[in-house]
């Protein structure tokens, strides 16, 4: 029926062209630039493809069935995929690449929330991977490719590439019937359908920008119904390193709500007094203005900004009220807290073939995989694959332990002799922390907290949390790790107000959780955050210039950040003993 | 779908000079890049400012100085989302096209204009309340209008710039399909190439595509829910069509994907803008002899206004106790809207569906009551003996 009605339309062109022919032709003008820019372009398009396509993954089951898409974003074979496609495949996959081969791969990471998965292919030193671009200068009419294996078409794991525009950007997907939320995504009108899932999405000149995840499908069945969506590049990267961990990423969640006001506000109603928002004095009807540095017009707006940040994240945000305007620094809280890789509706999970092949089993029978593959894999419950959070947990703390080792005996006692600026000038303070309390004499007062069970009000006024968080110093610094109840790597994250990218490392003693703060140039920790009352603000230091002093590894100075402000008073650290017992 | 962007027509620039350093090319770069022009203006300044630009477009276009470095408008300002009321498998959402200053919005004469409760969304976000001024069934256009107060300009497109264009033209359709865009964010746009100009027979249900001159057939896919009523450009950002409905060609029962050619529309609109009423043609009516009133109150136990003029409001005048119609909950002082699918606009179409109404079956009917939408289960009494 269909080639009835197309054999009609090509009549008509004939119909057409005809008439073109006896002269009723629109006036003739040179052609020959266009086609010639055209051509130019084909040519482009062609070897831009070239470049890309090694760098598209077929992603299947262990057992060779189903299968989605995915892209290699490192030489060593990490790739990124839908949550949608691996979620269901089991901890062990077979990958595709265009040359033809199949690769094993594992499960690295999981955003269940972002429908995002990353993946390590196995076997290769040098993985072709594609190169991310920047997802916040796309804009509607920007040409794109799409690459991947719809309909599981290639049987030698070219992929399938489609042309299209960006229809729309900052689409907010709604989690319909399920809890994958698809924020601030790309919608294209390059053709997607099912076997897409997983695959990148490139711009014309080939740079990486999203992940082709999700279609608006409707009275045609699951087919392209032109209106696609793809998850941002730069949301992806935001996630990459918690990914790289192992992890069970979670969203980021404010704890006040927004509606969208009139003339194209976006209104607080409702805070939480328990909040760190409520503390830097955000309240109902205060205009929220700007949220991690994005202005808003719209509840829409601020939903999707927030979904693009993990949780732990510190986002700027700024506000408006009576009083004027404001600004202040939050931490996201969790959305979820997912303990185990959540289950997906039926029709979400990996899409079966063309010819309604069965789904595959849950999990792979892992028992059959040689042993170096197998210890790939560690399963424990909070983390999508704990083999890759020991890994990294092993390249912050070796370091660190070893080079603490040298500061002797762990029940030493050190003495640090600071430098503090008060009103009246700069003031000497001796700081004591030996493994059971740290003490602070300035002048004539002097505050002692218990390590191991402290309390808020043996805290110095002006320093609240100083004390509680140097005790966890020490505790990080010993050698014997047992003291910790909790320790995992948790990614990178932006460091406000130092606004670099750090790795993170957590650490939880009792209801004190520490976020320790690592670059790549030392062993020492930059900074740390700490919670130790939920009523609380955090403790947050910036430890400066790592050095050794009579073999104790300190700081120069201990930067500590006002929550109120983010201002920093440095203390500065002059002089450093170790007493034996 | 075919990737098919034909090669550049003779009025295409090289694009690659308009676009952003180091970026691809954008298509189609100067459709889109009106929109920085408005960034920098506030929101009334950017409002005439748009308004001028928009109107200057004809003079430049009848000078014959049709060079895309001159942008007729930029589609995103005057296309607006429409709200209203979706019931049963009909959409709640809908597109139209802003035609003047003062806020008339050309649209197609679904059941959302019929149904009314109608919403618009500007493109700077802000919301209104939306009258249907006038419907033209022949061209299955409508004309409704943003309430909004006397000073208030929208940016506009000038129907008098739309084009006529060949098959092969590469176009882009500005539409808020699916309800992607339902804040203050821009609608959709999706590309393709005018495929044929020809005569659509496509139905929706038991209602036929009306209009007889010749549409454009789309390689892209418009026929999608709420892209109805949307705008379809060429290359240079000219006018060319307005999206239409989802329906199916008649015989191959595929989705059309169609848009009727403004130059067709334009003088209907015009005349809906006068506040004429558009009748339809003689081939539009539908000559199956209907039900008559009395009959409809025999049988179905509902006594409708009487027809005194041409498109009577289908309110029910009575409701005979213990009728099939007193069984469904109908009550005196009901505006009927639909019966099943098919929208009502008079109480002649209520008798028409009655007329085909298959005995023992149950009929959806939703009536607004108090501004409520109440839908209902009619039962259709056996016919009766002749």
């Amino acid at each position: 029926m269909r080639l009835v009605f197309t054999g009609a339309v090509l009549l008509l062109f004939k119909l057409l062209q005809a008439d073109y022919a006896s002269g009723q032709q629109p006036p003739a003008t040179s052609v020959g630039a266009p086609v010639v820019d055209a051509r130019m372009r084909e040519q482009q398009r062609v070897e831009v493809l070239q470049r890309i396509a090694p760098s598209v993954v077929c992603v299947m089951a262990s057992s060779g069935e189903g299968g989605g898409s995915g892209v290699l974003i490192s030489s060593d074979g990490l790739a990124v995929s839908n949550y949608h496609v691996t979620s269901g495949s089991g901890s062990f996959m077979k990958c595709g690449l265009n040359n033809g081969r199949v690769y094993d791969a594992v499960i690295v990471g999981i955003d269940p929330t972002g429908d995002v998965a990353l993946i390590q292919l196995l076997g290769r030193t040098d993985f072709p991977a594609a190169i991310p671009g920047d997802s916040d200068i796309v804009q509607a009419g920007d040409e794109v490719l799409a690459l991947g294996n719809p309909f599981l078409l290639a049987s030698d794991f070219s992929p399938t590439v489609t042309y299209g525009i960006v229809s729309g950007v900052r689409r907010y997907q709604y989690p319909a019937n399920t809890f994958l939320e698809y924020t601030d995504c790309i919608q294209i009108d390059a053709s997607i359908n099912p076997g897409n899932s997983g695959g990148p999405l490139f711009d014309i000149q080939g740079r990486w920008i999203g992940i082709n995840g999700r279609a608006s499908f409707e009275k045609r069945g699951r087919v392209n119904s032109g209106a696609a969506y793809a998850i941002s590049v730069n949301q992806v990267l935001r996630f990459l390193d918690s990914l790289r961990c192992g992890l069970i990423v979670d969203h980021g969640r404010t704890e006040f709500t927004v509606e969208t006001g009139e003339n194209n506000t976006a209104v607080v109603s409702q805070v939480s007094q328990l909040s760190e928002a409520w503390r830097r004095g955000l309240r109902p009807q205060a205009e929220l203005l700007t949220f991690a540095g994005r202005s808003l017009t719209s509840a829409n707006d601020f939903q999707n900004v927030l979904g693009t940040f993990p949780e732990g994240d510190r986002v700027p945000m700024t506000w408006r009220d009576s009083t004027g305007r404001h600004s202040a620094t939050i931490r996201l809280t969790p959305l979820h807290s997912f303990r185990k890789a959540p289950e997906l509706p039926q029709e979400r999970r990996r899409r079966p073939g063309p010819d309604g092949e069965p789904e595959p089993q849950q999990k792979s029978d892992a028992d059959q995989l040689p042993e170096e593959m197998r210890r790939l894999y560690v399963e424990r419950d909070g983390f999508c694959n704990f083999h890759f959070n020991q890994l990294r947990q092993t390249a912050l703390l070796e370091p660190l332990r070893n080079q603490a080792a040298a500061a002797g005996d762990p029940a030493a006692v050190w003495t640090l002799n600071l430098q503090i600026p008060l009103p009246a000038g700069n003031t000497p303070a001796e700081l004591v922390i030996s493994q059971e309390t740290v003490g602070l004499r300035l002048g004539p007062s002097a505050w002692l907290q218990k390590i191991s069970q402290p309390e808020a009000a043996e805290e110095p006024p002006a320093y609240p949390g100083l004390l509680t968080a140097l005790g966890q110093l020490r505790r990080l610094l010993n050698p014997d790790s047992s003291v910790f109840s909790e320790i995992l790597a948790a990614g990178s994250t932006r460091h406000l107000p130092l606004n670099r990218t750090l790795k993170v490392l957590i650490t939880r003693d009792g209801i004190r959780t520490a976020r320790w703060y690592f670059d790549d140039a030392g062993a020492f920790p930059v900074a740390v955050d700490l919670s130790y009352s939920a009523e609380l603000d955090e403790a947050r230091l910036v430890l400066d210039g790592w050095q050794a002093r009579n073999g104790l590894p300190t700081p120069s100075r201990i930067g500590v950040i006002d929550s109120t402000s983010e201002e920093i008073t440095w203390l500065q650290v002059e002089a450093a003993t170790v007493r034996k017992p | 779908m075919a990737a098919g962007r034909g090669s550049n027509g003779p009025q295409t620039l090289t694009f690659t000079a308009c676009s952003r350093a180091g970026r691809g090319r954008s298509f189609p770069s100067q459709v889109f890049q009106m929109h920085h022009l408005f960034q920098i203006t506030s929101r009334r300044r950017f409002l005439s400012t748009a308004a001028t630009l928009l109107a200057a477009g004809p003079a430049m276009a009848a000078a014959g100085q049709q060079t895309p470095a001159q942008p007729a408008l930029d589609p995103r300002q005057v296309v607006v989302k429409l709200f209203g009321a979706g019931v049963g498998s009909l959409d709640s959402y809908g597109t139209g096209i802003l035609v003047s200053p003062q806020g008339h919005v050309l649209t197609i004469a679904n059941h959302l204009v019929s149904t009314g409760f109608l919403t618009a969304v500007t493109a700077d976000g802000r919301r209104w309340p939306v009258e249907t001024l006038a419907t033209s069934t022949e061209h299955d256009a409508a004309i409704v209008r943003i309430q909004a107060r006397p000073e208030d300009m929208f940016p506009f497109l000038d129907l008098q710039q739309a084009v006529d264009v060949e098959p092969g033209t590469p176009v882009l359709a500005w539409s808020n399909m699916f309800r992607v865009a339902a804040g203050n964010e821009p609608v959709s746009v999706v590309h393709g190439v005018i495929a044929a100009a020809v005569p659509l027979e496509a139905s929706q249900g038991r209602w036929k595509f009306p209009v007889k001159t010749p549409v454009w057939i789309l390689d892209a896919i418009t026929n999608n829910s709420g892209a109805g009523g949307g705008l379809v450009v060429d290359e240079a950002g000219r006018p060319v069509g307005l999206i239409g409905r989802e329906i199916r060609h008649d015989r191959s029962r595929i989705w059309v994907n169609y848009a009727v050619p403004l130059t067709a529309l334009r003088p209907a609109v015009t005349a809906m803008l006068e506040g004429r009423r558009v009748t339809p043609s003689a081939a539009t009516a539908d000559a199956a002899p209907l039900m008559s009133d009395r009959d409809l109150t025999a049988r179905f136990g509902l006594t409708l206004l009487p027809a005194v003029v041409e498109r009577t409001p289908a309110w029910v005048d009575a409701v005979t106790p213990d009728s099939p119609a007193a069984r469904a909950g109908i009550q005196r002082g009901d505006l009927i809207l639909l019966v099943g699918d098919s929208v009502i606009t008079s109480v002649t179409d209520v008798r028409r569906q009655m007329t085909s109404a298959v005995p023992g079956r149950e009929l959806s009917v939703t009536v607004n009551r108090d501004n409520q939408l109440i839908a209902l289960k009619l039962a259709v009494p056996p016919s009766p003996r002749k």
